[in-house]
C-alpha cells in the first residue's frame, strides 16, 4: 500500500469517526456559546436580578482563578485525557512556566510575554524528558502517575534548595517600571483585575482552539487510539512512542502558560505555591469533574469546582472546611459521575425520559459533546 | 493551601553534629556510626510506613493516597488519648490501630469497593479526596498547631552512639509489627488467601477465595498499619496535621523502590531512604537529601520498574 493510499484511508476513517461521535460543528458551537458568555460575565456580575446579583457570590478574582485552572486543565487534558497517560505531576510544568517568566523578568529584565514563551518551551522540554524516560521503559498506570509526581516533587525541592532559583522564599514580581514603561498590556501588569480576566480568557480560547484542532485532526485520532488500546494502536502501525511524546510536549507547553499567568497575576511565587502536591490535583480536577478527554469538560469542570470551593471558603468560617468540600466533591464525582459534568444534561434528560411524562423523545437527545 | 513536606523534623542532634565537623573534610568514624544509627532508626519507621502501602498496592493494585492522612489520624489518636485522658502512649497505640482498621474497612466499603474495576486513576483521586477530608477534619478538630506529648524519654549511649529512646521504642514496635504481619500472612489461612489474591485475583476467585472480603480486610490491615506507623511517631517527634505528607511521599518511593507488594522490599527500601535522608541531611544543603531520594526513585523506576526485590507480584 502506498503512502498516499494509507493517508486517504486514514482520512476516511477520521471522517467516519467524527461523524460517529457527533456533528462536526456541535462542539465548536457550544464552545462559542460558552466563550460568548464568559466575555460578558464580569460585566453582569453587579447587575441585580430580582434583588440578587452574581457579584455577591463570586468576584472577578474568583473568575480569574477559575479560568487559570480551566486553562491548566485543558493542557492536562491534551495528554492525560486524549492519550490516557495519567499524569499526577503537571505542577512541574505549571511551576516551570511561572518560574521561567518571573526568573527571566527578575534577573534579565526580559518582558514577561517573551519569558512566558521561554518558560513554556522549557516546560515542554522537561515534559519531553519525562516522556522519553518513562515511555521508553513503558511505564504505565500507577507507575507513570508516581513517576510524574516524583518529577514534580523533584522540581519543588530543587527550587527550594538553590538560592539561585529563588530558594524557599521565591520571587516577588517587580513593578512594571523596573523592566518596562508602565502598567499595561506590554508589561503584562494592570492595576485592576478585569484586564487580567480578559488575558486569561484569551489564553483559554487559544488553548481550547488548539485542543479542539488536535482532537479533530488525525493526530487526535492516533492519541485516542493509544488511549483505547495501546498495543492495538502499535500493531496497526501508529508510532505510539512518538505520539505520546507529542501529547506530553503540547500539554506541558499550555499548562506552563497557565503557570506564567499565575506568576504575573499574584505578587509572589514560591516553590510551595506552584509546585505543591495540591497544584497537581487542582490542574487535573476540572478535567475529571467536567469530563476527561472532552474539549468542553475542563472549562465546565472548572466552573463547577472553583466557585463552589470559594463560596465554601467565604461562607463558612472554619479553616479547612473548603477542603472537606473539595474532598467530598472528588470522591462523589468519581463514584457517581465518572463521565463528568458534561454528561449531566443528558442524564437529566434520560431521567426525565424514564420517569417523566413523555417517554418517547428521550433517546433522540443523546447527541451531546463527544 | 498550606501543605508542606519539609516538616519531618530532623533528628534533633544532627544539627549539632553538623556544625561540629563542618570543617573536617572526612567523616569521623564516631560520627559515621552515629549517623548510621540514626539512619537505621529512621529507616525502620519508613519501612513500617511503607508496609501498609505496599500491602494494599500489592493485593488490590490501589495507590492509597490517604495513607499519610491515616498516619496523622493515628498520631492524633495517641496524642489526644494521652493528653485528654492521661492514657499511657504505649497503651493508646493499640487503640489507634483498631480505630484505623475500622476506618479502613469503612472507607473501602463506602468508596473503593465500587470502583475496583474502574480505571486506576479513579482510585487515586478518591483516596486523595479521602486524604483531604481526613486532614481537614484533624485540622478543624485539633487546629494546625504542632502538638507534643512531651515524654522526654531521653536516650541511651552504646559505644559512644546515642540512641534516643523514643525512636528506639518506635523501631522495636515497628519490627514486632512486621514480624506479626509476616507470620499472619505466612501461617494463617486468611494470610494465604491474601497472598493468593495478590498473586492472581481471578485465579483466587476460581479456587473459592472471597476476593471482595479479602479486599476490605487488606484495606483495613493497610490502614491499621498506617495507624500504627502514625501512633509511634509522637514518641519522638512533634506532630502536626501535615506531617503525614512527607512520610507518604517517601513511602511511595520506598514501595516502588522495594518492589510493589514485597515486604522485604519495603524494609530494604525503608532502610535505603533512611540512609539517604540522614546522610543527605548531613552532607547536602537544604532539602538536597529529598532531591537525592527522588533521583534514586526515578533511576530505579527507569532501570528496574518492578523494584529491587520485586517480581513476586506483577502488574
Amino acid at each position: 500500500m502506498s503512502n498516499a493510499d494509507v493517508s486517504s484511508r486514514l482520512d476516511q476513517a477520521r471522517r467516519q469517526y467524527r461523524t460517529f461521535q457527533s456533528k462536526w460543528y456541535a462542539t465548536p458551537a457550544i464552545l462559542a456559546g460558552i466563550f460568548g458568555l464568559l466575555l460578558v460575565l464580569p460585566l453582569v456580575l453587579d447587575l441585580y436580578f430580582f434583588g440578587f446579583s452574581l457579584g455577591s457570590w463570586i468576584s472577578v478574582h474568583v473568575l480569574v482563578i477559575t479560568l487559570v485552572w480551566a486553562t491548566a486543565a485543558q493542557g492536562w487534558n491534551v495528554m492525560s485525557g486524549y492519550t490516557g497517560q495519567f499524569s499526577f505531576g503537571h505542577a512541574a510544568f505549571f511551576g516551570l512556566g511561572a518560574y521561567g517568566t518571573i526568573l527571566l523578568l527578575n534577573t534579565a529584565g526580559l518582558n514577561p510575554w517573551l519569558g512566558m514563551l521561554i518558560g513554556a518551551t522549557v516546560a515542554s522540554l522537561y515534559g519531553l524528558l519525562i516522556g522519553v524516560l518513562c515511555f521508553r521503559y513503558d511505564l504505565r498506570g500507577h507507575y507513570f502517575a508516581l513517576a510524574t509526581l516524583a518529577f514534580a516533587e523533584l522540581l519543588r525541592h530543587t527550587f527550594n534548595t538553590f538560592s539561585q532559583l529563588g530558594g524557599a522564599s521565591g520571587y516577588f514580581k517587580p513593578l512594571p517600571r523596573s523592566y518596562g514603561a508602565e502598567f499595561g498590556f506590554a508589561a503584562f501588569q494592570f492595576r485592576e483585575t478585569l484586564p487580567y480576566y480578559y488575558i486569561i480568557l484569551g489564553f483559554l480560547v487559544v488553548v481550547t482552539a488548539v485542543s479542539l484542532a488536535i482532537k479533530q485532526s488525525r493526530l487526535g485520532l492516533y492519541l485516542f487510539a493509544i488511549r483505547e488500546d495501546e498495543s492495538a494502536a502499535a500493531a496497526v502501525g501508529i508510532p505510539t512512542f512518538r505520539y505520546k511524546l507529542v501529547g506530553i510536549g503540547v500539554s506541558a507547553f499550555f499548562t506552563a502558560w497557565a503557570g506564567a499567568f499565575w506568576a504575573m497575576y499574584f505578587d509572589t511565587i514560591r516553590p510551595d505555591t506552584v509546585y505543591e502536591l495540591l497544584v497537581n490535583v487542582e490542574i487535573l480536577l476540572p478535567a475529571i469533574v467536567g469530563g476527561v478527554g472532552t474539549v468542553i469538560g475542563p472549562i465546565v469542570g472548572a466552573f463547577v469546582v472553583i466557585p463552589l470551593s470559594e463560596v465554601a471558603r467565604q461562607s463558612v468560617d472554619i479553616t479547612g472546611f473548603d477542603r472537606v468540600i473539595y474532598g467530598l466533591l472528588l470522591v462523589g464525582i468519581v463514584l457517581y459521575s465518572p463521565q463528568g459534568a458534561i454528561s449531566w444534561p443528558r442524564r437529566a434528560v434520560e431521567l426525565l425520559g424514564a420517569y417523566g411524562p413523555s417517554k418517547r423523545n428521550a433517546s433522540a437527545t443523546a447527541d451531546d459533546d463527544e | 493551601m498550606g501543605f508542606s513536606f519539609d516538616s519531618v523534623a530532623a533528628l534533633p542532634s544532627i544539627g549539632g553534629l553538623a556544625t561540629e565537623s563542618a570543617t573536617v573534610a572526612f567523616i569521623q568514624p564516631s560520627t559515621a556510626l552515629q549517623l548510621l544509627a540514626f539512619a537505621v532508626l529512621l529507616g525502620g519507621i519508613y519501612g513500617l510506613v511503607a508496609l501498609g502501602l505496599t500491602m494494599i498496592f500489592g493485593v488490590m493494585d490501589v495507590i492509597n493516597f490517604a495513607h499519610g492522612a491515616m498516619m496523622v489520624v493515628g498520631m492524633y489518636t495517641v496524642w489526644w488519648t494521652a493528653t485528654a485522658f492521661g492514657l499511657h502512649p504505649i497503651l493508646s497505640i493499640p487503640l489507634a490501630v483498631l480505630g484505623l482498621f475500622a476506618i479502613g474497612v469503612l472507607v473501602h466499603l463506602t468508596t473503593i469497593s465500587s470502583i475496583m474495576d474502574a480505571p486506576q486513576e479513579n482510585q487515586l483521586i478518591v483516596t486523595f479526596g479521602i486524604m483531604l477530608i481526613l486532614i481537614s477534619a484533624i485540622e478543624i478538630t485539633f487546629s494546625t498547631d504542632p502538638q507534643s506529648l512531651g515524654l522526654g524519654l531521653g536516650s541511651v549511649a552504646i559505644a559512644g552512639v546515642f540512641l534516643p529512646l523514643g525512636q528506639l521504642y518506635a523501631l522495636l514496635i515497628s519490627i514486632s509489627a512486621v514480624v506479626v504481619v509476616w507470620l499472619f500472612l505466612q501461617r494463617t489461612q486468611l494470610g494465604r488467601a491474601i497472598r493468593g489474591t495478590a498473586d492472581d485475583r481471578t485465579a483466587a476467585q476460581y479456587v473459592g477465595i472471597n476476593v471482595p472480603r479479602i479486599d476490605y480486610l487488606t484495606f483495613g490491615i493497610g490502614a491499621a498499619l498506617a495507624g500504627l506507623a502514625g501512633a509511634v511517631i509522637p514518641l519522638f517527634q512533634q506532630i502536626n496535621p501535615y506531617l503525614g505528607d512527607s512520610y507518604l511521599i517517601n513511602a511511595f518511593v520506598i514501595v516502588v523502590l522495594g518492589g510493589l507488594g514485597s515486604f522485604p522490599g519495603a524494609l530494604l527500601g525503608g532502610l535505603i531512604v533512611g540512609f539517604v535522608h540522614v546522610f543527605g541531611q548531613y552532607f547536602l544543603p537544604g532539602s538536597g537529601y529529598q532531591i537525592s531520594i527522588f533521583l534514586i526513585f526515578i533511576l530505579v523506576l527507569l532501570l528496574k520498574p518492578e523494584g529491587l526485590l520485586g517480581g513476586g507480584v506483577s502488574e
